[in-house]
């Protein structure tokens, strides 16, 4: 109860900060792109492939975004508590130190469940528009990137808890590039010095850290995998964020609450 | 019964960064605060209070000694539902207005009440905030925010009040309608535990004061035993002849010319001889009244004086 109460300031407190103008402004830019080049290509089966490639940057950069709101957010839900001082007023209620994080953190899976809610509307909307059937199943759409956005989520706040969030944002940043990169699909071409440590750390999560593999996943390769699979991949991908959050705790539940 | 508050030996230090050498803000201090007492924490900016409000609510940890506050380690939370909590310069969520803070709060908090709304209507109308309904807090001015901090921290109907400088920002009658809610709460059973710069406001609701400064107790103790007997008298006369002024001025008197008469302060062992100087050299005494020591003279003779060394 206490624990939802908290998330759902953080998610009140996001729609009237300057979290959600930025974020809006941010994800109109790739939606407008994609509207125009579906009107440009639209019609015109020659120029098919220009327009499936606008699209796939299109939904490419709104994931991409997506993930860098979830650490941007993660952060600042702790450091503008910190830096304001409310915390101090809420914890001097009877509330333990993990339950305030662990409602920090429902509150920032809130905002990315409406982001990855409006990602995947934007998507079947721009499909929808362009007159080209949409294979991939909802679920799919939502849970993979949900995931995605709580690993980020998770690493920020376990950076924040002492790191300036400046500097939280930019190694989240750094991490989100390197990981994204090693685990798009071209991996497999990789030395084998990278690809081992890969399979090692990232077992399975190649699926759900991709900024771009979960777009290209038909019924068909839904098929070919069983539910199995994809209950695993998302339940690695879960296990990262929980670790990261209790790690999160633990350096939470020993630091000062005041700043200096 | 266990104090409300019991500090042994505590010390903190804030680390710093990049070589600059750590700061103590605590050294080894101890002090108690029964349960029922109005307890006023007293000491220049910088002296440690607000690190030891924050070490008994728990938000910051202890290099060394004890702390214990309603018998528990700090942050508590059997504690902390006890406790109602007033930050120094505290910021509340802007995006909200007083009644959705408050009802914030009350879910935070473990108290269960039938209609929340009323609870809250009251709380508000008690700090003079029930005409603002739907006002942002972003919007209030410095002293409303006060106002609701006041209101949040009387939201559990605490047993202990720690309020950091409470008046900060309000106006002088703010000043005296907290006042007033003091002695309530005193007269209540409640124990306060608060902190303030403006020493007349201690002087009229605490029971016993605490003096810090450096991180270290200078002067603690019961009120009426700090402010001591009364040591000299004021004497207010309607006309003083310079040789009669010259007179008292040797028998170690301060005579200061008010608007509409005169005000002489001597040391009470001269008061039977100034009083017939006056009477016999034809000034009307319109009163006579014994004066003590205000626990401001004191507390700058503490901060300034060699204990505070």
């Amino acid at each position: 109860m206490k624990i939802w109460t908290i998330a759902i300031n953080t998610f009140t407190s996001f729609l009237h900060s300057k979290v959600i103008a930025v974020t809006g402004l941010l994800f109109a830019l790739p939606v407008a792109m994609g509207i125009s080049s579906v009107l440009i290509f639209r019609g015109k089966p020659e120029l098919m492939g220009s327009m499936l490639h606008d699209l796939s940057a299109t939904l490419q950069f709104m994931s991409a975004l997506g993930s860098l709101i979830a650490g941007f957010a993660a952060a600042d839900a702790i450091s503008a508590e910190m830096k304001s001082g409310t915390v101090l007023a809420v914890m001097a209620r009877p509330l333990e130190r993990w339950q305030f994080l662990a409602g920090k953190y429902f509150g920032v899976l809130l905002l990315m469940l409406a982001y990855t809610i409006a990602m995947l509307g934007t998507g079947v909307f721009l499909y929808r528009l362009a007159g080209l059937p949409f294979h991939t199943p909802w679920w799919v759409l939502i849970s993979y990137p949900f995931v995605r956005y709580a690993v980020w989520a998770s690493i920020a706040m376990l950076l924040v808890t002492f790191l300036h969030p400046f500097v939280t944002m930019a190694v989240v940043a750094v991490i989100i590039s390197v990981v994204t990169v090693l685990a798009s699909p071209a991996a497999a071409n990789y030395s084998a010095w990278i690809r081992v440590p890969l399979h090692v750390t990232l077992p399975l999560t190649t699926n759900v850290l991709s900024e771009d593999r979960f777009f290209s996943m038909t019924q068909a390769s839904l098929h070919r995998y069983p539910w199995a699979f994809h209950a695993t991949a998302l339940a690695y991908g879960l296990n990262y964020a929980l670790v990261c959050f209790l790690l999160a705790a633990l350096v939470f539940h020993r630091r000062s609450l005041v700043r200096g | 019964m266990t104090p409300a508050i019991e500090f042994v030996g505590v010390s903190k230090t804030y680390q710093r960064r990049f070589g600059q050498p750590p700061v103590a803000a605590l050294s080894d201090i101890s002090f108690e605060v029964a349960r029922g007492e109005v307890c006023g924490f007293l000491g220049p900016n910088g002296a440690g209070k607000t690190t030891s409000m924050n070490i008994l609510m728990g938000f910051v940890h202890v290099d060394g000694g004890e702390s214990r506050v309603l018998g528990c380690v700090p942050g508590d939370l059997r504690a902390k539902a006890q406790i109602g909590f007033l930050p120094e310069n505290f910021a509340f969520y802007r995006h909200l207005d007083a009644t959705d803070l408050l009802r914030f709060h009350l879910r935070l908090s473990d108290r269960r009440v039938e209609d929340a709304d009323a609870l809250i209507a009251e709380l508000l109308a008690k700090v003079k905030l029930d005409g603002y309904k739907g006002l942002k807090i972003g919007k209030y001015s410095r002293g409303m925010v006060q106002r609701v901090g006041i209101a949040q921290a009387l939201l559990g109907k605490p047993d202990l009040l720690v309020l950091d400088e409470p008046t900060s920002g309000l106006d002088p009658a703010g000043r005296k309608e907290v006042r007033e809610l003091l002695l309530a709460l005193k007269a209540e059973g409640k124990t306060v535990f608060l902190s303030s710069h403006i020493l007349s406001e201690i002087e009229n609701v605490c029971d016993r004061v605490i003096v810090i400064n450096h991180g270290r107790v200078i002067r603690a103790g019961l009120l009426p035993e700090m402010l001591g007997e009364p040591d000299r008298v004021e004497i207010l006369i309607d006309r003083l002849p310079e040789a009669l002024a010259q007179a008292v001025r040797q028998l170690g008197a301060s005579v200061d010319h008010q608007l509409e008469n005169i005000r002489i302060v001597v040391n009470s062992a001269h008061k039977r001889r100034v009083a017939e100087m006056l009477w016999s050299g034809g000034s009307d005494v319109l009163s006579l009244t014994p004066m003590r020591s205000s626990l401001e003279e004191i507390f700058l003779k503490l901060v300034g004086g060699p204990e505070a060394e």
